[in-house]
């Protein structure tokens, strides 16, 4: 079992997440939107496996590269 | 002497030649599943076309001129789909493949004669570097620079370079100056193996953060494809030399168009979402404009917000730059941007005709592209294109705002640009603009907001581009294949047989 961090690949702010905790997805999934140059920019489950923790929440701002969620695989 | 016994002694020398580095070598790489040298050059090479040039040659050194059969790096003259090209294929089982006098000779004749009668030259990499002893001390350093133009790349024929396991030093070098490299998974390449960095730096580093697969794929840019197997790296060189001329005077081949490519560009409506905020993966709407199986994306993991790729329309050879959306919204990054300048000089220097397919809400803004010179990469990218002389077209499918329109070939950018229905031109998003021209945000006053993104919104269109004779056409998007073909027809340079002048091809060899 390996942890990944699911990151946001560019700066904006988080507008919807679509999965939860515990929620099983697979690889290219869309686990939720980041609102950014006035695009919804989708961010993709970068492997199969499990949602373990989600680190923000709707309308907060996200840095590329700072992890959004984890992931257990 | 007898003329038997100066064929057996032929015969002799060249059976001790071909026996490489010796069974054992031989025998822990096919357990590993590697090609050897020689194996390499059968999978690459079309069958009998083989013409090997210094099988006899060896070390100078007089301590291992018996353990140098071809002095570690084979080089001849074969064929690819009966086009002539030059290949050095580097023989790990030698003394690791390492640089020395007497093979830096043979790639040097390589290199000479590529260039000279116009044939690609390819360079099967993997070397351990510079050989020691023969590089040490002040007489190592006499050895070196005594070829002027060992790296001086005018782009007279293409160059092609396969990373195939651990990398320094020439292989490096050559990859660097090619323009086209592929690697395979488990191979390495850096300036330094890990060993020697680790050593000098005093920190432990992995080969493989180093310079591995996915660093090269994702973050360095210097790898234009990434295989599983050598076998698979052979044939994606195959594959890449079939859109490129021999040689930068003649036009690249012509294929049959295969069935079944035309009447597909249906499936774009399908394909385009008609809400302007959302995304999608612009390579399925490529493949339906370009010949069935012919897209071969370069870079695919680098730079993602714009796909770069050769195909085939109507059997001839095209270069694709698409923005995609799917990836940061299709905002144009700092490596976005490196990989298309270097695009643009291999197409320009062999005579690719280049199609723009544009989506893109301008350029990525923010610190991190300020400080990667962001506005430098911009320029430069816009002097490449004022010094592409090969036919460009544009078509612009959904937005193309600010001055990303212009690298994206809008106005005098291209030969042509034609625009689907769906075109939104503009500065910038019309949202964007009520609150930054007027100051108005939509929370403090909702009424004069909307008003305003509607008057912005207003003069974006096709119609009025087109009106201006800024697009030259407006086309339903289900005929961007049958446009595309008529108007790279017309484009076609007849005066100069398709060859253009090559106006970038002294241009650095990676950006």
């Amino acid at each position: 079992m390996s942890q990944t961090k699911v990151i946001s690949e560019i700066n904006g702010s988080m507008w919807k997440v679509l999965v939860k905790e515990g929620d099983a997805v697979s690889e290219d999934d869309m686990l939720a939107v980041v609102e950014s140059m006035k695009m919804e920019i989708p961010v993709l489950a970068p492997v199969s496996g499990t949602v373990d923790k989600i680190l923000v929440t709707e309308g907060q701002a996200v840095t590329e590269g700072v992890p959004l969620m984890l992931m257990s695989h | 002497m007898a003329h038997e016994q100066m064929i057996a002694e032929y015969e002799q020398a060249r059976k001790k030649a071909l026996g490489m580095g010796g069974p054992e070598k031989l025998a822990k790489r096919k357990e590993q599943n590697v090609l050897n040298a020689r194996e390499r050059l059968e999978v690459l090479l079309d069958e009998g076309s083989w013409a090997e040039s210094g099988l006899f040659a060896t070390s100078h050194r007089a301590e291992v001129r018996d353990r140098t059969p071809a002095d570690a790096k084979i080089a001849g003259f074969g064929k690819v789909e009966g086009r002539q090209v030059a290949v050095v294929s580097n023989d790990f089982t030698v003394l690791g493949a390492s640089s020395s006098v007497i093979n830096g000779k043979k790639i040097r004749h390589m290199r000479e004669v590529a260039s000279k009668s116009g044939m690609p030259l390819i360079m099967l990499g993997e070397s351990t570097g510079a050989r020691m002893p023969d590089r040490m001390g002040a007489e190592g350093r006499a050895i070196l620079g005594q070829d002027a133009y060992e790296y001086r790349r005018l782009r007279e024929s293409p160059w092609v370079s396969a990373l195939l396991g651990a990398c320094y030093g020439s292989s490096t070098w050559y990859a660097c100056l090619s323009d086209f490299v592929v690697m395979r998974r488990g191979a390495t390449m850096a300036v330094a193996s890990g060993r020697v960095t680790s050593a000098a730096i005093r920190q432990e580093i992995e080969s493989e953060d180093l310079g591995g697969w996915k660093m090269h794929a994702e973050t360095s840019g210097l790898v234009d494809a990434v295989v599983e197997t050598d076998e698979e790296a052979l044939a994606h060189i195959r594959k890449w030399l079939s859109y490129l001329p021999s040689h930068q005077n003649e036009a690249p081949p012509v294929y049959p168009v295969p069935e079944g490519s035309d009447g597909r560009g249906h499936r774009i409506v399908d394909l385009m979402p008609e809400d302007g905020a959302k995304v999608y993966d612009v390579r399925k709407i490529v493949e339906t404009v370009v010949d069935v199986g012919s897209l071969m994306e370069l870079k695919p993991r680098f730079g993602r917000s714009i796909c770069t790729a050769l195909a085939r329309i109507e059997g001839r050879s095209v270069g694709i730059v698409a923005n995609n959306p799917l990836f940061k919204g299709g905002a144009i990054d700092v490596d976005a941007c490196n990989k298309v300048i270097g695009f643009l000089v291999l197409c320009d220097s062999f005579n690719i005709p280049l199609v723009f397919m544009v989506d893109q809400p301008g350029f990525l803004i923010g610190v991190e592209g300020e400080r990667r010179a962001a506005p430098g990469r911009i320029m430069n990218w816009m002097n490449a294109l004022a010094l592409v002389t090969v036919p460009k077209i544009s078509v612009i499918m959904r937005k193309s705002y600010g001055q990303a329109y212009l690298n994206m070939g809008g106005g005098r950018n291209s030969d042509e640009v034609i625009s689907w229905p769906s075109a939104d031109l503009g500065f910038m998003a019309p949202s964007v603009g009520a609150s930054v021209l007027f100051g108005v945000k939509e929370e403090d006053d909702p009424v004069r907001y909307r008003q305003l993104v509607e008057e912005l919104s207003k003069d974006t269109s096709a119609w009025r581009l087109a009106a201006l004779y800024e697009t030259q056409a407006v086309i339903d998007p289900r005929d961007t294949r049958e446009t595309l073909a008529r108007l790279l027809e017309v484009h076609r340079t007849r005066q100069g047989k398709a060859v253009g002048q090559h106006l970038l091809a002294n241009w650095p060899t990676t950006f």
